[in-house]
């Protein structure tokens, strides 16, 4: 750590004659005293930050009377009234601020957990291509990666809206898969299924899946004879686990109705759609993404030693051999905190997707909500707060895989 | 030895002569093109993509663009498929400077060329107060442009004030480059001649004073004129374009760096209150985008600032994008920080050097050496993020290419601005990365 404020090897004065020095001679050795001054220091800059602080709640409580707006999170309950043109969750304007809050969330995090996935994928591929040992595809990757990166992301994603989704023909030209799916100006859309069950019970089988599939990993690891176990133990596990999903899926799916897109005028009726702003959004992040994630695979991988890579020649490994058995699991753990740090880049970036309109949380909550109702201060702290909180708790969960995967020390 | 063991000895055979395969490009080409089956298939593959990619882009851009039409209908009439850059070509002033008046915009031209001209002296080796020319640009430069951008008279206090350094700014500018030309002429500069005079009438910091009112006397005349002539003024509102873009750009990475090494240092300072009020800052502002820091300042500034302060949609985006861009140099140069030696810090101390010298003459300067490439990353993604501007409804360089589409005679062309606009911040971000790689490695050879 820096030492805060150096000792000062000055001379105390010189005794003069008389008593009345000693009282000054006492207060200048106070003074020049490092606790002292840190004291000083610590409790003026404290003073100075609450004193900015008095002024500045002076100032709104102030202004607020003098507009006649009110401070609170009453209006949260209140309905709120205008539209929002797609959402995950159901939403109609009848609802409250409350379900705004919650769509505009579940739209950010939908739209930002498909970029970073998509985003991790494509990236990994082109940062590996370009340590490709085929100068072509290497040129190849380079190109992508500077293009992409040097242009502004929200560039990016207005050309994709305007440029390419918002120039597909209108659903009465579009295109059509087979009569089942369909592409055009205002999005894509797809069959949706629905049944007499209620939803929370495709919820809990999902979740009873995902988590027994786990558990089955979990619980076959271990064990004094590892290997003979795990694969009996896995075989009768897989098997059962076929069998339950098989049985879900034929009593649940009998229940199931599909609902199939149908032109109906000058528009599609039926199904769900995803609208065209959400894919510019996710296409542009996607690519925007892939490049800088690109960069930090290359840089990862650029981090081993030569000698690895000989080493796996030596013993006859093939390129690809090599790539995966030798140097992916050791780069990974020079790529963790970069990529979780781009993942953070991603969560915040999905907020530029408000430039054309996609409904995410800024969208909805900072821009429609504040016009409507004039919470400025309530709602910019509750947006400010979703990003905190998101921001957190992915910096935590890969704090810990990161720890997970370091070295142990011996 | 060998010989009295009666065992064989050991003869190395020649040495075999080095392959000569690098040296043939086509035997060069063969080995890591086309070595095997499906590294053949892929190299074909990048080849006919590459072909059609940029065949494609080069027809609609170049052979099947329209230069000159009047409107989009008639670059539609005459080639269909191709660019419309007639477009672009009729709204390129309004993409550089906005809605700045035409008559008026010899000034933005003069304001960015003085901008640079007041830099060139920093390559001159032997020039008087060299050190003070970066300090002055930024701390005298913004004044004079703010007069010669807005023009209009100087009102109330705050007009004084800004009155008065726009003239110290001018006569410094003039006073620069005075002692340039007499630098160049091997002359000593205009101070060093007034010494003689001002040391007789003075005896003590006659250097000091000498240079003030050399400052002060090319100072006079810029006063003169100010009051007497008057520039058309501009509304702030009518800004914009690539102008309002490189003003934010240039004010947010001038400011970063300040801002940066303060909340830098108060995050590595000891005392727990500064170290935590540091940390709360630059971790809340990195936490969150910059797209709601920007609403913040548009929406809370007014209610949170006095009735009666004046506030133009310029001076919070300046404050929302310096306060963003300060709390990530922040991590950049405490990297730095945390790379010096505690040596050097325990050195300092044992030269009697307090907490102020040693940070500003000993840590700093190494620190920010140290991290010149992340502080140029940092630039370019906030020349970048720049852009963000548009969505709260500044006029910049952004939001001009999407008003194009809403131009009657344009109706509709969204591709060729948007295209056009890429190409520029392709060119601007990729040279800064370029030079900052070349200045990386500049400093490795300078250290080793």
């Amino acid at each position: 750590m820096i030492p805060s404020s150096t000792q000062k090897s000055r001379k105390s004065p010189p005794a003069r004659s008389g008593s009345n020095l000693v009282g000054r001679r006492s207060l200048v050795a106070f003074l020049n005293k490092d606790s002292a001054r840190a004291g000083f220091i610590q409790s003026a800059v404290l003073l100075l930050v609450l004193l900015l602080f008095l002024y500045l709640f002076s100032n709104a409580a102030h202004n607020l009377d003098r507009l006649g707006m009110v401070f609170g999170f009453d209006f949260l309950t209140t309905t709120a009234g205008f539209n929002i043109s797609w959402s995950l969750i159901p939403y109609d304007p009848g609802m409250s601020y409350w379900r705004v809050f919650f769509v505009g969330i579940t739209n950010t995090l939908v739209l930002s957990a498909a970029v970073i996935l998509f985003g991790t994928l494509i990236g990994t591929i082109v940062g590996i291509l370009r340590l490709s040992h085929n100068p072509l595809v290497a040129q190849l990757a380079r190109c992508y990666v500077e293009v992409v990166r040097n242009v502004p992301l929200l560039i990016q994603i207005i050309f994709w809206f305007t440029a390419v989704f918002s120039a597909l023909p209108p659903p009465r030209q579009g295109f059509s898969f087979g009569e089942v799916f369909f592409l055009n100006n205002r999005g894509f859309y797809f069959p949706a299924a629905q049944s007499d069950i209620p939803l929370s019970w495709f919820v809990i089988a999902t979740c009873a899946f995902v988590f027994g599939g786990w558990f089955l990993r979990w619980s076959s690891r271990s064990g004094p004879d590892a290997r003979t176990q795990k694969s009996r133990a896995g075989m009768a596990g897989w098997g059962c686990w076929a069998v339950l999903l098989l049985a879900c899926v034929i009593f649940l799916g009998r229940s199931l109705t599909w609902s199939v897109p149908a032109l109906d005028g000058f528009n599609l009726e039926g199904g769900r759609y995803i609208p065209a702003a959400f894919g510019a959004a996710f296409v542009a992040m996607t690519v925007y993404r892939s490049a800088a994630i690109a960069e930090t695979v290359r840089a990862g991988m650029q981090s081993i030693d030569k000698g690895q890579h000989e080493a796996a020649a030596t013993i006859g490994f093939s390129r690809y051999q090599t790539l995966r058995l030798v140097l992916i699991p050791q780069a990974v753990r020079a790529i963790i905190p970069p990529l979780a740090n781009s993942w953070l880049v991603a969560v915040k970036d999905s907020s530029l997707a408000v430039a054309i309109g996609f409904p995410e949380i800024v969208s909805v909550f900072m821009q429609t909500s504040i016009n409507q109702t004039g919470r400025a201060i309530e709602i910019i702290s509750m947006v400010m707060g979703f990003y905190i909180v998101v921001s957190l708790s992915i910096s935590y969960l890969l704090n810990r895989y990161n720890a997970h995967v370091q070295y142990k020390a011996r | 030895m060998s010989n009295q063991t009666g065992l064989k000895q050991f003869v190395a055979k020649p040495a075999r002569l080095p392959t000569q395969n690098e040296q043939n490009i086509i035997r060069r080409i063969r080995s890591r093109c086309f070595n095997t089956i499906g590294n053949s298939i892929l190299t074909i593959a990048v080849v006919v993509l590459a072909w059609y990619v940029i065949r494609a882009a080069l027809d609609w851009a170049v052979f099947d663009a329209v230069w000159h039409a009047s409107t989009r209908r008639e670059c539609m009439n005459i080639s269909p498929d191709g660019a419309c850059w007639a477009g672009v070509i009729s709204w390129f002033n309004g993409l550089i400077y906005g809605r700045y008046p035409a008559e008026q915009q010899w000034r933005v031209n003069l304001g960015f060329i003085l901008a640079v001209m007041w830099l060139f002296p920093l390559s001159c080796q032997k020039i008087a107060y060299r050190n003070f020319i970066l300090l002055s640009w930024i701390a005298l430069y913004p004044f004079f442009g703010a007069y010669l951008f807005l023009g209009g008279s100087f009102r109330g206090d705050i007009g004084i004030v800004h009155a008065v350094l726009t003239c110290l700014a001018s006569g410094f500018f003039i006073l620069l480059y005075t002692n340039w030309l007499l630098a160049v002429l091997n002359k000593p500069h205009l101070c060093q001649m007034l010494q003689p005079l001002a040391s007789r009438l003075f005896n003590r910091g006659s250097q000091t004073l000498c240079l003030l009112l050399v400052w002060a006397l090319l100072s006079l005349p810029v006063a003169v004129v100010l009051s007497q002539a008057q520039l058309q003024p501009v509304a702030i509102e009518r800004w914009g374009g690539l102008f309002l873009t490189m003003i934010i750009a240039t004010f947010a990475i001038t400011m970063s760096i300040p801002i940066g090494v303060v909340l830098a240092l108060g995050r590595q300072s000891t005392l727990p209150v500064i170290h935590w009020l540091s940390l709360l800052v630059i971790e809340l502002v990195r936490a969150v985008p910059l797209i709601t820091v920007l609403f913040m300042a548009v929406t809370l500034l007014p209610i949170f600032l006095p009735s009666d302060v004046e506030l133009n949609k310029l001076s919070q985006v300046l404050f929302a994008v310096c306060i963003f861009a300060g709390a990530y140099m922040a991590e950049n140069i405490r990297g730095g920080l945390q790379a010096i030696p505690r040596g050097q810090y325990e050195a300092a101390q044992s030269l009697g050097l307090g907490y102020g010298f040693t940070m500003l003459l000993i840590v700093l300067p190494q620190a920010l050496r140290l991290m010149i490439p992340n502080i140029m990353t940092s630039f370019i993604s906030i020349l970048k993020d720049t852009t963000l501007v548009s969505i709260i409804g500044l006029f910049d360089i952004m939001l001009m290419a999407r008003n194009i589409a809403n131009d009657k005679d344009w109706i509709g062309l969204h591709t060729e601005p948007i295209a056009m606009i890429s190409i520029l911040f392709f060119v601007l971000c990729y040279s800064m990365s370029q030079y900052s790689l070349n200045l990386e490695k500049r400093l490795k050879v300078d250290r080793s």
